[in-house]
């Protein structure tokens, strides 16, 4: 089973599938996209210097993950083939927050939240996949080890599909 | 130039997330806002909140104050998802244009500028694979 977790940066993607990887004592190979790409020049092409990121090739890494098994954790995940998709998300005041206690610039909390408050993820995910497969969890009020049960529901086949339950408009 | 003889114009934001739509009007710095509408208040269900119907509802009262501040036109910034001028996913934004334009206001340029989800990493601007 491929189980992708994506979600707005803050969202508590990393947090969340830490919990469950088997290195934590839980059941699952996580594979933290964001990681392997930031280790391995061969799977970006080029630096976006506004938003210090590098921009990742898709094929590459799509390449470079073959048949993987497990969870995918990235807000990159979706753009990847999976059974399942989790979208995590974040009321966009407390994104913001998050983002800027863990350290991050304003104008990168400011991004990520309006995209949050957009839905940019979720659609995307939605336009890919189709509704039946996708999955949203609001991590606003939510402890990550609660989150993590959530997703475990959700791989055992728990969880009914789910999209549009949130409406982050306000922050607008 | 923008407040000669052609008169002025204003900027139409419209915010399309997968659920609702936005419009604010401003002046051309931004400093000003001449009108403001959203899904919810034409609509009766959350659902049709992003729907081309509401669009088109609130298009339409945003034209007459447009008008009656008298701007000539509007220039658009789309931002978001259901704005993608490109997909099918949430129409609100394309609905928004076409009825502004039925209604009667001048449409000027057209930008997309959505924020990207960024950690370190991000996704090249063709995102098909
Ligand atoms: N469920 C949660 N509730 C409160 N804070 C959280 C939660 N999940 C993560 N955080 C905090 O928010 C920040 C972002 O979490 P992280 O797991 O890095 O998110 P992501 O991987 O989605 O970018 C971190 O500082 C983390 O400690
Ligand atoms: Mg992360």
């Amino acid at each position: 089973m491929r189980v992708a977790v994506t979600g707005t940066p803050g969202t508590g993607k990393t947090s969340a599938t830490r919990l469950l990887e088997s290195e934590e004592g839980g059941d699952h190979t996580v594979i933290h996209l964001n990681e392997l790409i930031e280790s391995d020049e061969d799977l970006w092409t080029e630096r976006d210097d506004d938003r210090g990121s590098l921009v990742a090739d898709l094929e590459a890494i799509a390449d470079r993950l073959g048949d993987w098994d497990g969870i995918l954790e990235s807000h990159l995940a979706h753009y990847f083939d999976a059974d399942r998709v989790v979208v995590l998300r974040c009321a966009p005041e407390t994104l913001e927050e998050r983002l800027t206690e863990r350290g991050e610039p304003p104008a990168k909390a400011r991004e990520n939240a309006e995209s949050e408050a957009l839905d940019v993820i979720l659609s995307e995910a939605v336009e890919r996949f189709g509704r039946e497969h996708v999955h949203e969890i609001d991590t606003t009020d939510a402890e990550p080890a609660a989150v993590a049960a959530e997703i475990e529901a959700v791989i055992d086949g728990d969880r009914e599909p789910s999209a549009g339950t949130v409406d982050f408009t306000g922050y607008l | 130039m923008s407040d000669s003889e052609d008169g002025k114009w204003g900027i139409a934001h419209v915010y399309a997330s997968f659920n609702n739509t936005l419009i604010t009007v401003t002046d051309e710095t931004g400093a000003e806002t001449i009108a403001k509408s959203s899904g919810g208040t034409v609509v009766k269900q959350n659902r049709d909140e992003a729907s081309p119907y509401a669009a088109m509802q609130m298009a339409e009262v945003v034209a007459e104050e447009v008008k009656a501040a008298g701007l000539e036109g509007v220039h658009v910034r789309v931002r978001g998802p259901g704005g993608n001028l490109n997909k099918s996913t949430g129409p609100g934004a394309q609905a928004t244009i076409r009825a502004l334009a039925r209604a009667g206001v001048e449409i000027g340029r057209i930008e997309d500028v959505t924020p990207i989800p960024h950690d370190g990493t991000k996704a090249p601007k063709n995102k098909r694979i």
